[in-house]
């Protein structure tokens, strides 16, 4: 039986897209937790942390409810004719809703550890707000948003119950990686479901592996 | 540079999406249906995207809008539910099989196990589909139930997601035995024993065409095809008894 | 002109402070904690005030009334931090040229090449800081504030990170900085010397209020009362009642005895007869009666006492010298600074009973602190 690419190339496509969304969504949100105090703080924290204690089945349940074409957003998006239950952009959001937060988490731990005083020295010197950004806080805090990036996208890559739940396990076009894996097992095709199997553990560990060797090596 | 390599790979069938047929199939076809897409899609020359699945998992997903052309049931009275909630494509219901149920075991394993053989000390574990979403573990619930020993079973049963998941217990030696269907239990590796057909409720299989489909008038040919000259003989000979 | 006026609640603490200056620099004065550095950052936009106002030059940085508040992008005002808060992952030029983002290429190096060479860190143009002494980091933290040219410069703590040689040099190097770069400063401090030295006006800081402002000359010369003798770092610090004037001298009734001193032109109609006052006595000025000489004729303010403790200073000797009352049961200690020769030369490591006499002139008189002391919370000094 020849090897299936597909659920490989589709995982990693879903990953990567759910970890830029996550980065773009996610960085400015570190950015407030770690610099702002406001009310309502508390519960924004619990609500980035929520996803990933949460059982992966109740999350998929309730997003299932949200973007299916019957529910609050899904129904909006069928209006202006895009689906999102059952595609490849629901196991987008899976993968999204699932690793958020550690990235939200890494990102806000070296932001916090950046000196504000040297954000303050920024803005004595003429910087707005956005230079200071992306000319001081970031430089400094590179470290921990890219490995919490890099972790991201292993979670993204590996997500199960959710992406089960809100994306099927539609073969050739939702049937990502782990629900592959999942489906071979099931139908005792476990040289293939081995093979799969090793392949993301391979990929995950040189992901790891270099980001770890990198960030510490620099400097 | 991971872009462009991603890039590079099969393009998604989400290209191919107009042409491709999408069955949704109870567990307990996999192997039938295995045989007859190829035939189809030969025939027609149209894919077919086969999704299998415990029969109560998959009309839920249907429920939630997943983007099934036909759904092939273990039993009817999904179908029928399908059917007074308006999802079913008007007229399209048909009875198109009828399923067994088995006792299975490893072959290189016990001798030839009966239900009541399960009580006994050489079996620690077994089987079967979940009955609250499978029909065929309903069944294999109801063998049991006649027989008089579900209760005292309760602490062997092991519930699968669906009969190929239970199966694959067996295979995987995780199991001493499973309540399969007839259909997926031919396997070499697999010894079994049919279970009276009056010890449960006929597992009478529904087919319907979803009204949201739309490929309705392929998805029609497709059920004619399973329920043609090449679909039955491939249906009788994995243990399923089609209607005249 | 700088004219601020703010008031600033911080969980306990409350700053309440108002004080103006004109081209010179300035120095807040006051331990640790007493809202120096608050005010500072007030100033530069980086906290912002509960009320008040703030203007520089006419322009209006802060007016809580009027809804402005300047962002500190915009209010132009150099700043050294206490620490230096350089950007450690930008070269030493990188940093200098941080402010000057909309000017060309060539403007930017140029004006950093001017200010390093000015500031002897040529060499170190493309280091990074951690690569630098303290005192090199400083002087860049200087020159990063000092390159987009802005009317005031505001220093917090700049010399209390270094040690004592190196702080001796800087602190005449940064003078002469400050004056030929800026038109104005605030420097913030803890350090007496540092505020004598650097500063034009000083303005006494005590927990979040001001209580002296004034010239550097006047405040050390009078300093309004007795707490802010005390934070000046003045010792001998005594409560006394004023007695009967004889040609020009007030005599002061201690516990130690009565003393005589020169009743300063401000204070004439304020010192009545009985009435209470503060005065101090220079340590330095206080010269111990030697007895391998003949006793001088008439000792003026003659004291005798007993030496309780010595430490040795390094340079010097401080004593305590425990001076007899009036009465048994009081006596009052007397710090006395003698130099190492001196201590030596009159054993005074051993020989314990001892007479005093100080110069009239070396007492001084502090405002009563019954009245306001002048200069605080009030907009202009002489």
């Amino acid at each position: 039986m020849t090897a299936d690419w597909f659920p490989l190339f589709l995982s990693l496509r879903v990953a990567v897209l759910a970890t830029l969304v996550t980065v773009a969504t996610g960085l400015p949100l570190a950015w407030l937790l770690a610099r702002r105090r406001f009310p309502g703080r508390g519960v924004l924290e619990t609500a980035v942390v929520l996803p990933l204690v949460l059982p992966p089945t109740v999350l998929g349940y309730y997003l299932l409810v949200l973007i299916s074409r019957g529910g609050p957003l899904g129904g909006l998006f069928d209006r202006i004719g895009i689906e999102l239950a059952f595609t490849w952009r629901a196991a987008v959001i899976a993968a999204w809703v699932g690793s958020y937060g550690m990235f939200v988490k890494a990102a806000q731990g070296g932001l916090e550890l950046v000196d504000s005083k040297l954000e303050q020295a920024a803005r004595t010197l003429g910087r707005s707000e956005w230079s200071v950004f992306w000319l001081v806080t970031l430089p400094l805090a590179w470290r921990s948003v890219l490995a919490g990036s890099i972790v991201s996208f292993c979670r993204s890559l590996g997500d199960f119950g959710i992406t089960l739940m809100v994306a099927g396990s539609i073969p050739h076009l939702t049937q990502t990686m782990p629900l592959a894996i999942y489906d071979r097992v099931q139908a005792n095709q476990l040289a293939e479901a081995n093979r799969m199997s090793l392949v993301v553990v391979g990929l995950v560990s040189i992901l790891l592996l270099g980001v770890s060797r990198f960030a510490r090596v620099r400097l | 540079m991971a872009l462009a390599l991603i890039a590079a790979g099969p393009a998604p069938a989400a290209a191919s999406a107009t042409d491709t047929l999408t069955v949704f199939a109870a567990s307990d076809l996999a192997l039938a249906f295995t045989e007859i897409a190829p035939r189809f899609e030969r025939v027609h020359g149209t894919a077919v995207r086969l999704v299998f699945g415990s029969t109560g998992n998959l009309v839920l997903q249907v429920r939630h809008g997943a983007p099934a052309d036909v759904i092939f049931a273990a039993n009817i009275s999904f179908i029928d539910q399908l059917a007074s909630d308006g999802l079913a494509a008007p007229g399209s219901r048909r009875l198109y099989a009828r399923g067994r149920i088995v006792l299975a075991t490893k072959s290189a394993a016990l001798r030839a196990l009966q239900l009541r053989d399960l009580v006994g000390p050489a079996i620690r574990r077994f089987a079967i589909a979940n009955p609250e979403h499978a029909p065929y573990g309903m069944a294999a619930k109801q063998a049991l139930e006649s027989e008089g020993i579900w209760d005292r079973l309760q602490p062997k049963i092991v519930f699968a997601e669906n009969i190929r998941q239970a199966l694959q217990f067996l295979q995987a030696g995780a199991v001493d035995a499973a309540i399969v269907a007839l259909s997926v239990a031919k396997d070499p590796e697999v010894r079994y024993t049919l279970i009276e057909e009056k010890s449960h409720q006929p597992l009478d299989q529904a087919v319907a065409v979803l009204k949201s489909s739309k490929r309705r008038a392929l998805a029609g040919d497709f059920v004619a095809f399973v329920l043609g000259a090449t679909g039955r003989e491939i249906m009788t000979r994995y243990g399923f008894i089609v209607p005249k | 002109m700088l004219e601020l006026s703010i008031r600033k609640a911080v969980g306990n603490f409350s700053l309440d402070v108002a004080w103006t200056s004109r081209e010179e620099v300035v120095a807040l004065f006051g331990a640790s904690g007493a809202g120096k550095s608050l005010t500072l950052q007030c100033l530069a936009g980086l906290a912002r005030p509960d009320s008040g106002r703030i203007s520089l030059d006419g322009r209006v940085l802060f007016d809580h009334q009027g809804r402005i508040n300047v962002p500190p992008q915009r209010r132009h005002l150099g700043y050294v931090f206490q620490g230096y808060a350089l950007f450690p992952h930008l070269t030493v030029e990188d940093n200098v040229t941080f402010g000057l983002a909309k000017r060309s290429d060539l403007e930017r190096h140029r004006r950093a090449a001017e200010l390093l060479d000015r500031l002897g860190l040529a060499a170190l143009a493309k280091r990074k800081p951690a690569e630098l002494s303290g005192g090199q980091q400083q002087r860049v933290a200087l020159a990063r504030a000092l390159a987009p040219d802005p009317p005031l410069l505001l220093l917090d703590e700049p010399l209390s990170a270094l040690d004592a040689p190196l702080r001796r040099q800087l602190r005449e190097d940064l003078g002469a900085l400050i004056r030929s770069y800026v038109r104005a400063a605030v420097v913030v401090t803890h350090d007496l010397t540092d505020a004598f030295q650097l500063a034009d006006r000083i303005i006494v800081y005590d927990r979040g209020r001001v209580v002296q402002a004034g010239l550097r000359e006047e405040v050390f010369a009078n300093p309004a009362s007795e707490q802010v003798a005390r934070l000046l770092g003045f010792r001998n610090v005594f409560r006394g009642r004023a007695g009967s004037v004889e040609a020009g001298l007030v005599s002061i009734t201690w516990p130690g005895g009565v003393l005589r001193s020169p009743l300063p032109p401000t204070q004439t109609d304020r010192l009545t007869a009985g009435r209470e006052l503060t005065f101090f006595i220079r340590p330095e000025h206080i010269r111990l009666v030697r007895k391998d000489r003949p006793r001088p004729l008439n000792p003026i303010n003659l004291l005798a006492g007993r030496i309780v403790d010595r430490v040795d200073m390094g340079a010097t000797f401080a004593l305590r010298l425990a001076v007899e009352g009036e009465r048994d049961s009081e006596t009052e200690l007397l710090e006395i600074d003698v130099s190492r020769l001196v201590y030596y030369l009159l054993r005074l490591d051993r020989d314990e009973l001892w007479e005093v006499t100080i110069q009239p002139s070396a007492i001084q008189l502090v405002a009563d602190p019954g009245s306001p002391a002048p200069g605080s919370n009030c907009k202009i000094l002489t």
